[in-house]
Formats: structure tokens, sequence, C-alpha cells
């Protein structure tokens, strides 16, 4: 299996170590994953703001770099959907649709595709799952609360597999925590307010450590935790994974 | 030919989609129990009494509502007498009506009142307090059902009440009593 | 930040901390009373399914539905009339009004009425137009719109409300009880139902079988208003038709569960015909919605049953408050409705959302309305709608981001930009929208791919 690691624009600058962890965890998973130094980015910026026709120039640089892989991992259920969805705007050549189906998200390649459902190692923590609002109503890779009231997911079952952890239940399950990409600074006000909002959800119920599968969401999280210094660390989901699981 | 209606349906017949399928709608069956249709309706502000017999019913009536001086009913020989030619200020003095309900619904505690019971149109909203007289044996679990029991259509008029009128405008708190009925009582026979 | 903007306006609303909490927490209330109504019905999403292909259905044969609705109507003996846009609406009502010799006109709540600005046509004429509904009827004597679809009022806190009845109704000088009020308001509109000479009223359904308009109410305004006046005249948009009359046995099971969470409203009353010696009039309206019909994208928007889930649902609505969004119907399904009617005076709304996809999902007939704010972005910036520093920022970004080498020296400046100027400067709130709220992300010495260039050479 010839698998290549895409790394989100933002993880690539500021917060390599993410990614780091994707690759290591990949790795002691018997996955040894590429990064072809080429991508650059989804497009989805440029696309949510409307400019999806200049956006195609990117898709189509997408699609070069990573079509001759069986699948492209991300650590971003936000740019994987992207990527499923609105890469329709292309023609679908058969590379594009080849992209287009084996572009995941890191989560669900685990699960889904590694078949991997538990993981052994020790987290004993209180750790506040934070549901990307593309990973879960665009991917349906968790539960959502206007259609149930049960909570269950992929990354969910994975990190309650790990001995000690403890998941906290929140006052509102999945509400979005107001990153939405350009709109952090388009629409600031309201932004910082659900930020704030979903912070605070965290901190009222006992979070420790906040985690997610979209450092998008976790960098706007952080930003608010560090401007408040709330008692919180914010972790990618691939960093906890990775740090509980020794080389095998 | 009224030229709007024309560029109207012009415009719709122009713009619209290709043909899509009507579906059927299926029965989804569902609990029709007296129990269910009481639970309901008190969840909701209404009130069930079960009278003994159909003939209980005056003296039920007298027994809940003992300061009521205007009642209107079809079912009482002692009501003061409304029909469609009543006029306003007569009906804005009723307290009490007491109609015969066609049957109820309860998934949601609805009875449905067609026009014929209502003695004036304005009656069951009108009144300040309304009693609505239903057979306990007629029943059914969800509205599906209820549409299924008016092949014939609505009539000309017909409502399904469900439980007294009732806001919630004023900061979300439930007030009962809004322009209709302040309350309404189920008498199940 | 200019108040012309969904932006600009939201940013004002949330100034006030306390004021946006109790908001943002009554609206998540509603939502919470639609969850458990919805999860105690086991075909909740059938029921959605069935309604989606309906309406579907509906619009797909809009032509015959409507001629066919007509047909049943005057059949029954109601006058049915037709209008193109909102001044031909306002101006049918008004001579119906006249041919009356009316002048004391009750209503029900209909969005359509607000949407063509009928209240102040009619009030321009001499005619006395009171707004029953209780939470219109408040609005309505503060002069202001209404900020939701179902709960006109939500904006308006107990003491807001005691005080405009105290200076309306007389009620006694800090009374906030919601009980009392409510009492106070019956006790001001009885007499206005008692002498109303024509009722109005909006349409939740219009059946094409019976030619009959349905009204769900929770409060009775609509009966007592159309029982007791000589005169009916009920205003419909194009798209409120349903086939058949058993369709209503779907939309009324998901009505007011999809908007309260109740399981359904207090009256759901059927008009058919006109009581004997009294008129019944129909006023069919387009406004702009055979525009919309007319694009395949956006066409499912008309589907739109004003159930209010969506906006209830949102998290930046919540946020905002209705009148943010400066268009009659707010909101998510306002911002997929309004660009249709003014591109240009409506071109923040479609960007008023993250995309969360929420309002999708407890859409009754599941209106692909998270996916329809990305399309009109997309019409937005082609129009060249776009504020300008946006534009220029993006087309630069394009340029950018097809490029690898140009992306990876963009992304080494900003790393040691951010990690070289001091704090007050790249946090400065006036330059970096991020650092009104937030944080900077500490920049790391290596990107990833630096990293990665220098790992010893890559496992195949």
């Amino acid at each position: 299996m010839k698998v290549a690691l895409f790394v989100p624009c933002y993880v690539d600058q500021f917060y390599p170590q993410v990614a780091i962890a994707t690759l290591q965890l990949l790795a002691k998973l018997g996955v040894p994953a590429t990064y072809p130094p080429a991508q650059t980015c989804c497009g989805q910026p440029l696309a949510n703001s409307g400019c999806e026709h200049e956006a195609l120039p990117i898709y189509q640089h997408f699609v070069a770099t990573f079509k001759d892989y069986d699948y492209t991992v991300v650590p971003s259920g936000s740019c994987v959907y992207h990527v499923q969805k609105h890469f329709d705007k292309l023609d679908q050549t058969p590379d594009v649709q080849h992209v287009r189906a084996t572009t995941i998200d890191l989560i669900d390649f685990i699960t889904q595709v590694l078949g991997v459902q538990e993981l052994p190692g020790t987290f004993p923590h209180k750790v506040g799952l934070h549901l990307s609002c593309h990973g879960q109503r665009g991917l349906h890779q968790a539960n959502e609360s206007e259609l149930t009231p049960v909570r269950d997911g992929r990354l969910r079952r994975l990190l309650a597999s790990l001995d000690g952890i403890e998941l906290t239940e929140l006052d509102r399950n999945d509400e979005c925590c107001g990153f939405g990409g350009t709109f952090c600074v388009s629409e600031a006000a309201i932004s910082g307010r659900m930020g704030h909002d979903r912070a605070h959800d965290h901190l009222r119920n006992g979070t420790e450590v906040l985690t997610g599968g979209d450092m998008s969401c976790l960098m706007h999280l952080q930003g608010i935790v560090r401007r408040q210094q709330l008692p919180m660390r914010v972790l990618h989901a691939a960093e906890i994974l990775n740090s509980t699981l020794t080389t095998s | 030919m009224n030229p709007t209606r024309e560029r109207i349906l012009a415009a719709a017949r122009a713009s619209q989609p290709t043909e899509t399928v009507l579906p059927t709608i299926p029965d989804f069956g569902g609990d029709a129990s007296l129990t269910r249709f009481s639970e309901v309706l008190a969840s909701i502000g209404g009130t069930v009494v079960r009278l003994p017999s159909r003939a209980a019913l005056a003296g039920t009536v007298a027994e809940l509502f003992p300061a009521a001086r205007v009642v209107a009913s079809p079912l009482l020989a002692t009501a003061h007498p409304i029909d469609q030619q009543t006029p306003i200020d007569v009906l804005a003095d009723v307290d009490l009506a007491v109609l015969p309900g066609a049957f109820g619904v309860a998934e949601n505690g609805a009875v449905w009142l067609p026009e014929p019971s209502m003695l004036h149109r304005a009656l069951p909203t009108v009144t300040q307090h309304l009693a609505l007289v239903l057979d306990h044996r007629q029943l059914v679990a969800t509205m599906h059902q209820a549409y299924a029991r008016l092949p014939d259509g609505p009539g000309g008029y017909g409502l399904f009440i469900a439980g007294p009128s009732k806001t919630a405008d004023i900061e979300q708190s439930l007030v009962i009593g809004a322009h209709g009925a302040r309350s309404l009582v189920v008498l199940l026979y | 930040m200019s108040y012309l903007t969904h932006a600009g306006r939201a940013e004002a609303f949330v100034l006030d901390h306390e004021r946006t909490s109790w908001h943002d927490e009554t609206l998540w209330f509603v939502r919470q009373k639609r969850d458990r109504a919805v999860y105690a019905v086991p075909e909740f999403q059938e029921l959605r399914e069935l309604a989606s292909q309906i309406k579907n259905h509906t619009l797909s044969r809009l032509d015959h539905y409507l001629a066919q609705f007509e047909a049943a109507a005057l059949a029954n003996g109601v006058q049915v009339h037709w209008a193109a846009d909102a001044a031909e609406h306002n101006d049918l009502v008004l001579r119906i009004v006249r041919q009356h010799g009316a002048t004391r006109v009750v209503k029900s709540k209909s969005m359509l009425t607000e949407e063509c600005h009928l209240n102040p046509h009619l009030l321009a004429h001499g005619i006395e137009v009171i707004d029953t509904d209780l939470g219109e009827r408040i609005i309505q004597l503060r002069d202001e719109p209404p900020s939701h679809l179902v709960l006109p009022a939500i904006h308006l806190k107990k003491e807001d409300v005691g005080e405009t009845f105290h200076r309306h109704l007389g009620t006694a000088q800090g009374l906030t009880d919601p009980q009392q009020l409510a009492e106070a308001a019956r006790q001001h509109l009885r007499p206005k139902f008692l002498a109303g000479e024509v009722a109005l009223t909006g349409v939740n359904f219009a059946i094409a079988e019976t030619g009959s308009v349905v009204v769900c109410t929770n409060e009775g305004n609509a009966d007592l208003g159309v029982s007791l006046a000589p005169v009916h005249i009920a205003s419909m948009g194009i798209e409120k038709l349903l086939p058949r009359l058993q369709d209503l046995g779907v939309f009324t099971r998901l009505l007011a569960r999809s908007a309260t969470g109740q399981p359904v409203t207090t009256y759901t009353a059927h008009y058919t015909k006109p009581a004997p010696g009294r008129e019944m009039h129909v006023i069919i309206v387009d406004n702009g919605r055979t525009q919309q019909l007319g694009r395949p994208d956006f066409r499912a928007s008309l589907k739109c049953i004003r159930c209010g889930a969506c906006m209830n649902t949102c998290p930046v609505y919540r946020r905002s408050g209705g009148h943010s969004y400066d268009f009659t119907v707010p909101g998510p399904i306002g911002s997929i409705l309004s660009p249709n009617i003014d591109l240009k005076k409506h071109s923040t709304l479609p960007f008023a959302s993250t995309l969360c996809g929420s309002c999708t999902d407890v859409c009754p007939v599941k209106i692909d309305i998270h996916t329809q704010l990305y399309k009109w972005r997309q019409i937005v910036a082609e129009a060249n709608h776009l504020p300008t520093a946006k534009k220029l920022g993006l087309k630069f970004m394009g340029r950018l981001l097809a490029s690898p080498a140009a992306f990876k020296l963009s992304g080494q400046l900003a790393r040691r930009g951010l990690r070289l100027l001091p704090h007050a400067l790249s946090h400065h709130p006036g330059a970096n929208a991020w650092a009104i709220a937030r944080e900077l992300p500490e920049p790391p010495k290596q990107s990833f791919r630096d990293w990665y260039a220098q790992q010893p050479s890559p496992t195949a």
C-alpha cells in the first residue's frame, strides 16, 4: 500500500508536531507514509470565500501531487471533506476521481481502512473531544445530536479504548467552535464569542486536554485558551494516539 | 383572463425542474391507546375526565364548571342557543362551550372538530373555556390516520384542537390561555 | 465595521456579553425542545425524507398544482387573486378592504405580509391593522420588525415587554410577570377581534386537491379573527402548495416538532369554504419565487415550511440576533432566500456562517442549506460584491497556494515575522482581527516540510 501524507498548510507552518505525530503513528501501525514535498493546499480557504474558480489550479496541483498513491492520509477532516465534496468542479478524469475517493482523514484511515478500533496504551487524563463540523456532519465520523442523543463516533471509540482516559460530557455535544476559515476574521466578533463559549463548555465540564481531529478548530480554540490562560492543554488526536503507542 | 395569473403560471412552467415522483405515504402504525392520548393531552395543558356514562354529561359539566353562566352546547338541553347567525356580543359572552369531538389523535392530544359540531365558527375560540366530548373508542395514533378519516375532505371549516390556547412569546415562558380558550377539557365516554 | 454588513451588526450585538448569552441560551433551549420531540418519533427521519420528496414533486409540477388549487377554491366559493409582487399584493388587499368600506383589520402571523410591507401600506391609507399574534403585537407596538420566523419577539426580555405594555396598554410600571402581561394582551386584543371587519391570515399549507388553506397557531388568533370578521383574506406564496390532504399527515407531524418541540400546534385550522353570507379571498403571490424556482442550485430553498429550526440551531444566529440579517426572514434560510431578491444588499449573508451544516441536519424538508450558502458565495464573488480588500487578498492567495516554491517561502516569512515581531504589534487588534480574542500560535523554528527534508531516507 503506497500511502502519502497531506499536511494542511497551517499544520505545516505552525503545528509541525501534529504532522510528525501523524507520520510516526502511521509507521507504528505498519504504514510507512511518504510526504510529497510539492504539495501546497487543498484550496478550501479560497473556495469558501467564493473564489472557487481561482482555486481550480490549486485543485489540479493537489491531484497531480497525489494521483499515484493508494491513499492520501490527512490529519484534518476539513481538507478531506473539501477534496471529496468540492473537487467535483474539476473535470472528472480517472486521476481526479481516484484522488477524491482515496483522500482520507487520519482517523477514518485508521478505523475504516486499517480496521483498528482500539489502541493499547494509557492516557490517564480528562479529555474533551471537540467534534469538527466537517468531520462529524461532513464525513459522518460521529453521531449528530440533531439526529440522536447517542454519543458515538470513530475518534471517540479510539480514545475511549485508551486506559485511564475519561471523556468529557459537554453541555453542547457538537456546537461549532466558530473557526469557519476566513469567517474567523471576517466575522471576528461572532467567531471569538463562539470559541469562547466552546472553551468554557469544556472548562465547566472538567476538560484537561482538549483534542480533536482538525487542527483548524484546535488552533482557534487554543488561541482562546492561551489568551484567557485557561487550565487546559490542546493536542491534536494524532499527538495523543502517537504518544501512547510505543514502537512495536 | 388575468394577465398576472398567466404570467405567474408561465414563469412557473418555464422555471420548474423535471418532474419527480410523489411518494406514497406509509401508515406508520403507532399507539392509539387512551393512556397515550391522556398523557400527551396532560403534557400540553389539557385535562381528561372520564364520564361514567354519556348520560352523566350534564352533571359532570355542572360539577367541573360551577361558575359558568353562559354555556353553549348542542349536547345540553339547558344550553344557551347559538347558531351561525348569533350576534357577536352574545358569542363574546360565552363562558363555556361543550362540543362533540369527532375523534382524537394520541400522538399529540388533538381532537378533530368539524364545522357542524361548532354551532358557530367562532365558538371554539371565542369561548373562555372549552370542553370536547369524545367517544374513547374514536382514537387514532397519528395524523396520517387522522387525515385518512377525512376521505371527503375537511368540510367548509374544521379544526384540530390540541389543548388550551397558549403562548411562549414572552421570554419563552409558557402561558396557558392566549386568545382562544383558557382551558380545554376532554370529556370521554 | 460597517453597519451595512451582517458582521457589523453582529459585532454590535455581541458587545453585550450577558445579553448575548441570554439570547443564545434561550434559542438553544428551543433547539433542545426540538431534539426531545424528534428523538421521541422513531420514524422522524423517514418523515423528513417524505416531506422533502413531496415538496420536490410539488415544485416540479407547480403550474399544475396552482391551477388545481385555484379551480377547487373557486368551486368552493372562494375568490382567488394573483399578485406578481409585493406592490400588487398590497393593492389587492387594500382594494378588498375598501370594497367593504372597512377600516379595522386584524392580522394573524404572516411572514409574507411582512415581506410585502403590507402594514405601512394599509396605515398610509387610513386602515387600522392590528397584529394579533402576541409576539407580533409586541413588536408592532415597538415599531420593530420580527427577529425570528416563529418567535418574533425572542430578542426581547420580559422587562422590555413590560415597559412596552406600560406605555401602550397601561399596565403597571415594572410588571414583568409573563402570565399577567399575556392576560393584559388578551384583554386588550379581545375587543379588536370582536370589532374586526377584515381578517388577514397567512397560509402554512395550501391543499391543491381540496382548495383548502391550512393555518397553524398556538394562540387561536387566526381562528378568532377569521370567524368573527365578515371577510377573510389569506395571503400565500406560490410555494405553500401541497398536492393532497393526506400530505398534511406528514407536515403536521414535522412542523411544530421542528419549530418549538411541541407535537402539534394548538390549532390546525382548515379553511375551505367561507361561512354563508361571508367572503373568503386567497391571494397567490410570486414576489421573486418563480425566479428562485428557475435557479437549479437554489430552488430547493422554496421547500421551506417556515419552522425556524435552522435559526434555532445556528450558532451564528443565536449570537447575532435576527435583526443583524436585515431581511424579513433571518438566519440560515434567510441567507439563501435573500440573495435572490437583492444580491448586493444581502451579499454578506451567505458569509455569516461557518458552514457547520447543523441547519441542514434540522431542516424538516431537507433543504441543503449549508451547500446553498457555499454556492451563493461563488455568485457573490463572481458578481464582484466581495469587499475589495478580501478580493485582492484572495487573488494573491490563489497564486501563492498553487506554487510550491511561493508557498514554502511565504510560510517561512510568516513564521519568522511572527517570531521577530513584538507581541504588541503582531497581536494588535486593529491590524490583526485574529488577535482580538485569540493568541496567535507559537511559531515553530521549523516547518514540517523542513523537518521532513532533514530526516534520514524516508521509509519506503
